[in-house]
């Protein structure tokens, strides 16, 4: 008998069984049952947390004991589940340390979060004071509402913590459960430890990291009073005197010099320094931030014109400039001020809160940008209408791009320091500068010789990013220099070999072939264009190519992969 | 915004939630995933549906505590390609196309009528799943074989369990394992051999954490594992040599003198041919042949030999195995006569794999005919047939071919219709490119699962869309022979059905409807498995429906009805709760006696004479050993807590994405990579004489020289594998094949 829809009343009955769920108010009695017990806020995960607030000169820390974390990465998911994140975010993090030799070979996750660092990057350099460290717990709580989404913070945090969250357009991140730790509830990776290998303790600050943390609520040794419940682990709770801090902060980890981390990481066991994370050698391209790409191509360019018009004002010897060429610059400058500080705009999560980005100005590089590039788009609108106001501009915008410089620098990463970011900003600022002025055929032999300079300064600045390629033995680890230099041969090579051809064709074969009139005039805005291009290219490469520290992370996982 | 994430105090014990999920009300249920069988705490909203789960902590099993896949279970019923509709391939244009359930049934009886018409009833078979629940399985096995006349009918829990099976069912007389997870707790070394629970069973390791006794834990293992990190006593055995080196540490406990004799006479039989068979194996000759040091072998002796309680647990490195059933059954012996058994932190114990291995073994109605008995004896087919209601004449005289005998079938051309519910054989299979080769000869080939996108559904003729975990109602049986049971929390998505409600649609289409009118509901064929079970060694007649399981935090078995004269707890003091907060001592202890119980406390084992049996052969090389051309050795495993099998579900869930590899790796060591020039990070081809794969190198010395660790999680790992199965159990020895490796 095969079915048809007459005889198969059946169907229409399991299709509407499947579909019926037991409403709360049948299951009420069972609820009123499960109220009763104290689940997840019983005295089990009491004894994992302080029993009272910090003192002066104190705060609350993670400790997590190396020997009791087996792996099974519980604390990442109970984390996301109980504090409600949305699909793919995730504030707990966990990695593999791999070393050891061929006798006693070693493995040991690693679990993390926030560290609530002493010293916090995220916070001083949060442009809008959307961190606060709280005066108290010494949690470093990250306040969504104030967030504007410039990210910055996520660059500034050597342990990749803060997570943008582009459904927000907002950063978030781990707060310690404080609202829970309130109310003498454990944390969320705390509960969900099945072997209790993650505590809060309370620290004193400013100690030296050997300092022993203080567990006012820890079990005395060997403790087995009649209170303890069943789930009090053997293994993670040693005596004091068993919990061993690892001499620094943890092997493999970025330095903990900088921001001066409060997690704790204890073991028994030896922990070699000469331990790796798991993913050492993986490469990862970091994303472009192509508003900010922009944006630091169009301000150096309108920089870079403001200079060229200013001395043309003070070397007329040099160059002798018409008033039309002069406010012709200065309205290049103008034009591409304003749309590269448009871009920036579109590199917020949250552009309507951004007017309070000078709240930071004490602490935050990004802050201080805003408040120069503010108020140098005014004076560089009365320059283009005042042109002898052209040397204000231009030394406001110097200032200006100085703290764009700063704000790489400030990350303390090395493919972002000094010696590479200044050049490289100051030096496309002559290139571009000069390139437009070639193009609006102003002092053409003049700016062509700029030109070439800058092309040929730059790329050499710019090629010192290989250098560790020829120091380094082929099986060295990859050091964050290294790492730079690996991506812009490996994944980014491409790339790479675009910005040096486009360079060198637009900054110094097309100028040549221009001045010798074997191509005609027009050939100018090529120069224009090309040198733009090569810029951008740059940019997107210094962004991509970067080092990105972080904790220790997992083999072969490309989820995170920007 | 911040908004989004302020918590609000909870209802029900659990603290705090974030507002936009706080619970109108909480059920329980336990996880579908592996076999530890935790108890979770669901929370739902007003309509009854899940909004969140935590793990509950007044479950006996997991004490609040859960894995990462755990904490995820609800994520995969939300997954984009669930399957809403049964889905067809068209033969004009080959694709998989949707169609309603009335043509879907129309096509599923045609066309395995027909096949039956051509080449007789045993011409269909199906491969079932130890993922589903136990009325489902029990459905499915009384439908298949007595309903449709299948013949033969197999599980996947031939991949994982069916060495366990085997191994206790011939010791100990019936399919048992002895122990309660307490036994972690209890012990006073703790013997793990091919397991890594850091891994495998997190909520089974947190237990060996819990324990007070300063245990010895030894990790019998080739790789330095989660687990063997933990240990105080790592012992690298050569891959496949745990035979030799069983045998060995018996032979050295002999000479040693710490045998049980007065137990060995009073409870075992077959010993002195054991004892005789030992002789060969000196210790010397252990050392040689598993590359152990003669001091760590003595040592390891000298801990099963001194301590009071030693129990011995195995996982997978053991079932899978050319000698599978041997070896476990060495691990068996070492407790039977060293008395490590029915006491307080001792056994010989089968840690399961998936979360109704159990329940599969029991009422499968594969290998053993439904609750245990056996097909070919006639009074067996009686009795159950007596029960069910059924003609005796409909259950078969013998029992099913195993999975590898099922496809050689295909390959014969005798089976040509196949149906595989809840698996994934174009994934899993060992030397997988068979079953790609094997479906070309297939006519007709049915699968039900969740997602039309597995690989096994992507080469179907006919999709069923099934319900998941959290969409119907069922019982589990753990590890350690808890019933626990799986809620309905969440509405299938589309027509999807549960794998009852498909079973009973199909029983229905295929004209067999009337012979279960009794199997109306899962809790009513778990009455009518209850009454299966009565006589069995895994009596639980004296559970008395799904809500006695829920109030009692799950119930193992045995648990007979005979409450006048068992002290059976009473139903208005829950033993669960005070075995989670140790509220007083006599609680405690009376929530101890109930609520963890282990086997064979008396000696008497399920045997004829009640005692239990010593098995032995001699141990045999590996099939594919490695050689010049294929010199390396392939492990494979387990390769994260975040992935489960073949991903089918976990890979849904972005959080497990996050916490598991998400390519293919290949462990390799330090000296291996430096001879092949291979850094970590580079690509790998690894190939056997089956097949290739790619991988990205992880050079560690966790793997020893001359061998090479894949996680299974990938689908391109059994293309490598070889298949060689255990004479007794048909289990495949995943574990073992030969491949030579080169950078790409």
């Amino acid at each position: 008998m095969v079915a048809s829809s007459e005889n198969f009343p059946l169907l229409r009955d399991l299709l509407a069984d499947q579909q019926r769920l037991q409403t709360p108010a049948a299951r009420a009695a069972e609820a009123f049952e499960q109220s009763r017990t104290t689940g997840r806020t019983s005295a089990v995960f009491a004894a994992l947390i302080p029993l009272s607030a910090p003192g002066p000169g104190e705060q609350y820390a993670f400790e997590v004991a190396l020997d009791a974390c087996s792996g099974c990465k519980a604390c990442v998911s109970a984390c996301h589940s109980l504090n409600g994140l949305d699909d793919t975010e995730t504030w707990r993090d966990v990695g593999l340390l791999v070393g050891g030799d061929e006798r006693h070979p070693i493995q040991q996750t690693i679990t993390t979060a926030c560290h609530h660092c002493a010293d916090p990057a995220c916070l001083n350099g949060c442009p809008v004071l959307a961190y606060e460290k709280d005066p108290v717990t010494g949690i470093v709580r990250h306040l969504d509402d104030q967030c504007i989404g410039c990210q910055y913070c996520v660059l500034k945090c050597p342990y990749d913590v803060p997570k943008y969250n582009s459904r927000l357009g907002i950063v978030r991140k781990c707060d310690m459960c404080q609202s829970r730790l309130a109310e003498g509830e454990a944390p969320a990776c705390v509960q969900a430890c099945p072997t209790h290998a993650i505590r809060i303790v309370t620290i004193t600050t400013g100690a030296p990291l050997d300092a022993h943390p203080r567990m006012k609520s820890a079990p005395q040794p060997g403790h087995r009073g009649a209170d303890v419940s069943s789930l009090q682990m053997a293994e993670s709770f040693p005596s004091e005197a068993g919990r061993t801090r690892l001499s620094g902060f943890l092997a493999a980890a970025p330095d903990p010099a900088y921001t001066e981390p409060t997690t704790r990481y204890v073991s028994r066991r030896p922990i070699p320094p000469s331990l790796i994370a798991a993913d050492a050698s993986e490469l990862r391209v970091q994303p472009a931030h192509w508003p900010l790409v922009v944006m630091l191509t169009l301000l150096p360019l309108a920089v870079g014109c403001q200079l060229i018009a200013t001395s043309a004002s003070f070397l007329p010897s040099w160059m002798v400039a018409s008033a039309r060429d002069l406010t012709a610059l200065i309205g290049v400058s103008l034009i591409a001020g304003g749309l590269g500080l448009a871009a920036s705009v579109f590199h917020l999560g949250q552009p309507l809160r951004a007017w309070r980005i000078f709240l930071g100005w004490r602490t935050s590089w990004l802050s201080r940008e805003a408040m120069v590039f503010g108020p140098w788009i005014v004076i560089t609108a009365l320059a283009w209408l005042r042109p002898q106001l052209a040397p204000v501009a231009a030394g406001v915008g110097v200032l200006g791009l100085f703290c764009s410089v700063m704000i790489y620098v400030d990350t303390r990463r090395v493919a972002w320091r000094f010696s590479q970011t200044a050049p490289r900003f100051f030096l496309a600022a002559l290139n571009t500068g000069a390139s437009a002025s070639f193009a609006l055929g102003f002092a053409p032999l003049h700016t062509a010789l700029l030109l070439a300079f800058g092309t040929l300064a730059k790329l050499a600045c710019e090629a010192r990013v290989f250098r560790p390629l020829d120091e380094a033995e082929d099986d060295a680890p990859l050091t964050p220099a290294l790492s730079t230099a690996r991506i812009l041969c490996g994944p980014l090579r491409g790339w790479a070999g675009m910005r040096v051809a486009v360079g060198l064709v637009a900054g110094l074969l097309v100028p040549a072939l221009v001045l010798t009139a074997t191509i005609p005039q027009g050939g100018a805005i090529v120069v224009f264009v090309g040198v733009l291009l090569a810029e951008l290219t740059e940019r997107a490469l210094f962004f991509r190519s970067v080092d990105a520290p972080k904790m220790p992370g997992l083999p072969a996982n490309l989820s995170r992969r920007s | 915004m911040t908004a989004e994430l302020v918590q609000h105090p909870a209802e029900f014990g659990l603290g705090r939630v974030p507002a936009r999920l706080t619970p109108a009300a909480t059920t329980t249920s336990v996880c579908g995933f592996c076999s530890t069988g935790c108890g979770l705490k669901i929370h739902l909203n007003e309509a009854g549906e899940a909004i969140n789960l935590t793990a509950d902590g007044e479950y006996p099993v997991n004490l609040g505590m859960a894995c990462p896949k755990g904490w995820e279970a609800l994520t995969p019923l939300a997954a984009t390609d669930r399957l809403t509709t049964p889905l067809l391939r068209n033969p004009s244009n080959g694709l998989l196309e949707p169609v309603n359930w009335l043509t879907a049934m129309g096509a599923f009886v045609r066309n395995f009528k027909g096949i039956q018409e051509q080449h007789g009833p045993a011409g269909i078979s199906a491969l079932s799943t130890g993922q589903i629940v136990t009325e489902e399985m029990a459905l499915l096995g009384a439908l298949a074989k007595f309903g449709m006349g299948m013949r033969h009918l197999d599980s996947n829990t031939r991949q994982c369990m069916a060495t366990s099976h085997t191994a206790y069912k011939q010791s100990f007389g019936f399919d048992a394992p002895p122990f309660t997870y307490t036994d972690f707790e209890e012990s006073d070394a703790l013997i793990f051999i091919g397991a890594n629970p850091c891994i495998a069973h997190p909520i089974m390791w947190q237990r060996v954490m819990m324990n007070r006794r300063s245990p010895e834990i030894v990790v019998i293992d080739p790789r330095r594992t989660e687990t063997a990190m933990a240990a105080t006593l790592h012992v690298a055995l050569r891959p496949k040599s745990d035979l030799v080196l069983l045998y060995g540490l018996a032979q050295l406990l002999i000479q040693r003198g710490a045998l049980k004799r007065d137990y060995i006479a009073a409870h075992t039989q077959g010993f002195a041919e054991f004892e005789q068979f030992l002789a060969e194996f000196t210790v010397e000759r252990t050392a040689q042949e598993t590359g152990v040091a003669i001091e760590t072998l003595e040592q390891l002796a000298g801990i099963i030999a001194d301590r009071e309680r030693v129990s011995f647990w195995w996982t997978m490195g053991v079932n899978q195995s050319h000698e599978a059933t041997r070896t476990a059954q060495a691990i068996i012996n070492l407790a039977l006569m060293t008395g490590n058994i029915g006491r307080p932190g001792t056994g010989a114990n089968s840690i399961t794999g998936q979360c109704n291995a159990m329940g599969s073994r029991l009422f499968g109605n594969a290998g053993s005919l439904l609750g245990g008995y056996d097909f070919a004896s006639a009074s067996d087919r009686e009795h159950v047939a007596r029960i069910l209601d059924i003609d005796v004449a409909k259950i078969p005289d013998g029992p099913s071919l195993a999975y590898d005998q099922i496809l050689d079938a295909v390959d014969r051309g005798e089976i040509r219709g196949l149906w595989i519910i809840a698996t994934n054989t174009a994934h899993s299979w060992i030397n997988q490119g068979t079953f790609a080769r094997l479906r070309a000869k297939l006519d007709f080939l049915v699968v039900q699962d969740m997602y039309a996108t597995t690989e096994t559904a992507k080469m179907a003729d006919l999709v069923l869309p099934a319900a998941g975990w959290g969409e119907k109602e069922g019982v589990f049986i753990n590890s350690e022979r808890r019933f626990g049971v799986a809620k309905k929390v969440a509405r299938a998505p589309g027509q999807a059905l549960s794998d009852f409600a498909i079973f009973q649609l199909i029983a229905d289409s295929w004209g067999c409807g009337a012979m279960f009118r009794a199997w109306r509901s899962p809790e009513a064929v778990f009455q009518l498995l209850k009454r299966l079970s009565r006589d069995r060694p895994c009596n639980f007649s004296g559970i008395r429906n799904y809500a006695h399981i829920d109030d009692f935090g799950g119930i193992q078995w045995p648990y007979p009805d005979l409450s006048a004269d068992l002290a059976v707890p009473d139903p208005a003091m829950p033993a669960k709760a005070s075995s989670a907060n140790g509220s007083g001592a006599d609680a405690a202890s009376e929530s101890t006696s109930d609520t963890h119980r282990r086997l064979f406390a008396d000696g008497q084992f399920f045997t004829p004479n009640g005692r239990a049996r010593f098995y032995f052969d001699p141990p045999r090389a590996m099939p594919e050993l490695p050689d010049a051309a294929y010199p390396f050795l392939l492990l494979t495993g387990r390769g994260s807590s975040a992935q489960w099998h073949t991903g089918s579900r976990t890979n849904k869930s972005a959080v497990l994405r996050k916490l598991a590899p998400t390519e293919l790796y290949a462990e390799l060591n330090p000296a291996d990579a430096t001879r092949l020039g291979v850094r970590s990070g580079d690509r790998l081809r690894i190939a056997s004489r089956r097949g290739q794969a790619d991988a990205i190198a992880f050079v560690t010395a966790i793997v020893q020289p001359g061998q090479i660790f894949l996680p299974m999680h990938f689908a391109a790992v059994n293309q490598l594998t070889y298949p060689a199965f255990d004479p007794h159990s048909r289990q495949p020895s995943y574990k073992a094949a030969a491949v030579q490796v080169q950078a790409v």
